[in-house]
C-alpha cells in the first residue's frame, strides 16, 4: 500500500469529525446522566459494586498478557490441586469399602453363608498395590490362577 | 530554577470524587462526554447505541473511581473503559443493526482537507456530502470493532499511537499492524471516493 493512498484513507476518514450530534445533546446529556445513576443505584446490587471496584484496582495498567498470563497460572494451579486430591482421595474410598469394620446386620449374615464353606487360602494383606492386581476367580476353594495350565 | 510541572486538574477532581464529591464527577463527565461521544458514536454508527453507552461508560467509572490509583491518567482510564465496553457492546450486537448517522455540520465546507478532497476532478465533489457520510460509516462498519477502534482514536480522533497502546493495553506495534490492515481494508471500499 502507497504512502499517498494511505493518506488519503486518512483525510477521507477525518471527515467524520464533522458528524455531530444536535447542539443541545452536550447540554441535556449530564442531566439525564444523573437521573439515570440515581435511578440505578436503587437497582444495583452491593456485589457488582464491589466486583467493578476490584476490576478497577487489578486491572487499572495491567496489560493484557499478564492478565492472560495470570489467568492460566491459576487455572493450571486448579487443576494441579483438583487432580492431586482425586489420586489420593479415590484408593482410600476402595480400601473403605473392602474392609468395612464394624459386625454386618443380620439379614447379611445370614445370607453370606457359603463363606465357611470356602477356604480361602492365605492371602497377603490387602495392599493399594494388591488391589490393582489381576483379579483372581476361586473354583473349589482354589484360586483358578494358581493351578498350573498342564493339570487342565 | 525550573518551574513546577503543571498538575493536572483530573487528579484533583478524581480525588473529590473519591471523597464522595458527585459534583466533582460530573465536571468529569462535561469534560469528557463530547471527546468520548465521538469515539463511542465513530465506533457504532448509530447515535442513540452511543448515548446509551456513554451513560453506561460514566456509570461504570463512577461505580469504581474508588478503586482508581492514578497509576494511569484518568484520561487513558476512561478511554479504556469506554473502548472495551463498546467493543463488548458490538460483539453482542452482531449483524443486526441500522444506522442512525448524526448530522453532518455545515462548517466543513470551511475545513481545509475537505477543500482540498473536493478540488477539481475529484469523485468526492460528485457526491454529495451525505452520500459521502453513508459510504464512510459503512466501510467503518466493515472492519472489526477491534481495528475500527484504531481507525478511530487514530484517524478520526488524531491520537498518537502510544497513547492508543496504552489505552487498548497493546504494544505500539500491533496499533500500526491494525492500522496497516484496516487501511488495506477501507481503501477497497472507499475508492471511488479517493483522489485520481
Amino acid at each position: 500500500m502507497k504512502q499517498e493512498d494511505n493518506d488519503d484513507i486518512s483525510k477521507l476518514l477525518r471527515l467524520k469529525r464533522f458528524e455531530q450530534p444536535p447542539p443541545e445533546y452536550f447540554e441535556n446529556f449530564l442531566q439525564e446522566f444523573q437521573h439515570r445513576q440515581r435511578a440505578q443505584m436503587l437497582r444495583d446490587p452491593a456485589w457488582r459494586i464491589a466486583i467493578d471496584r476490584l476490576w478497577a484496582f487489578f486491572g487499572e495498567q495491567m496489560p493484557a498478557r499478564i492478565g492472560y498470563g495470570l489467568a492460566s497460572t491459576a487455572v493450571l494451579v486448579a487443576a494441579a490441586i483438583t487432580s492431586f486430591h482425586i489420586l489420593e482421595v479415590q484408593p482410600v474410598a476402595e480400601v473403605a469399602t473392602t474392609a468395612a469394620p464394624g459386625p454386618a446386620p443380620a439379614a447379611q449374615t445370614a445370607s453370606l453363608d457359603f463363606d465357611s464353606q470356602v477356604q480361602l487360602p492365605n492371602l497377603p494383606a490387602m495392599t493399594h498395590t494388591a488391589s490393582f492386581s489381576q483379579p483372581r476367580y476361586v473354583m473349589d476353594a482354589r484360586p483358578v490362577s494358581y493351578e498350573l495350565p498342564s493339570s487342565f | 530554577m525550573a518551574d513546577a510541572a503543571p498538575i493536572n486538574p483530573d487528579i484533583e477532581l478524581v480525588a473529590r470524587t473519591q471523597d464522595g464529591d458527585a459534583r466533582a464527577f460530573d465536571e468529569l463527565v462535561v469534560k469528557y462526554s463530547p471527546r468520548l461521544y465521538g469515539l463511542v458514536y465513530n465506533m457504532t454508527s448509530n447515535h442513540e447505541d452511543a448515548n446509551d453507552l456513554l451513560q453506561d461508560v460514566f456509570a461504570k467509572a463512577f461505580r469504581s473511581i474508588k478503586g482508581f490509583r492514578g497509576k494511569s491518567s484518568f484520561y487513558t482510564w476512561i478511554h479504556s473503559i469506554a473502548v472495551n465496553m463498546t467493543i463488548n457492546f458490538l460483539k453482542k450486537r452482531g449483524r443486526r443493526f441500522q444506522m442512525s448517522l448524526d448530522d453532518v455540520d455545515l462548517n466543513i465546507q470551511n475545513d481545509k482537507e475537505f477543500i482540498e478532497l473536493t478540488a477539481s476532478s475529484s469523485p468526492v465533489r460528485e457526491a454529495d456530502l451525505g452520500e459521502l457520510q453513508q459510504k464512510l460509516n459503512e466501510s467503518m462498519l466493515k472492519l472489526s470493532p477491534e481495528h475500527r477502534a484504531v481507525v478511530t482514536m487514530f484517524d478520526i480522533q488524531g491520537m498518537p499511537h502510544a497513547e492508543i497502546s496504552k489505552i487498548l493495553g497493546i504494544s505500539e506495534g500491533t496499533v500500526r499492524s491494525r492500522l496497516f490492515y484496516a487501511h488495506r481494508q477501507l481503501q477497497a471500499y472507499l475508492e471511488e471516493f479517493r483522489k485520481k
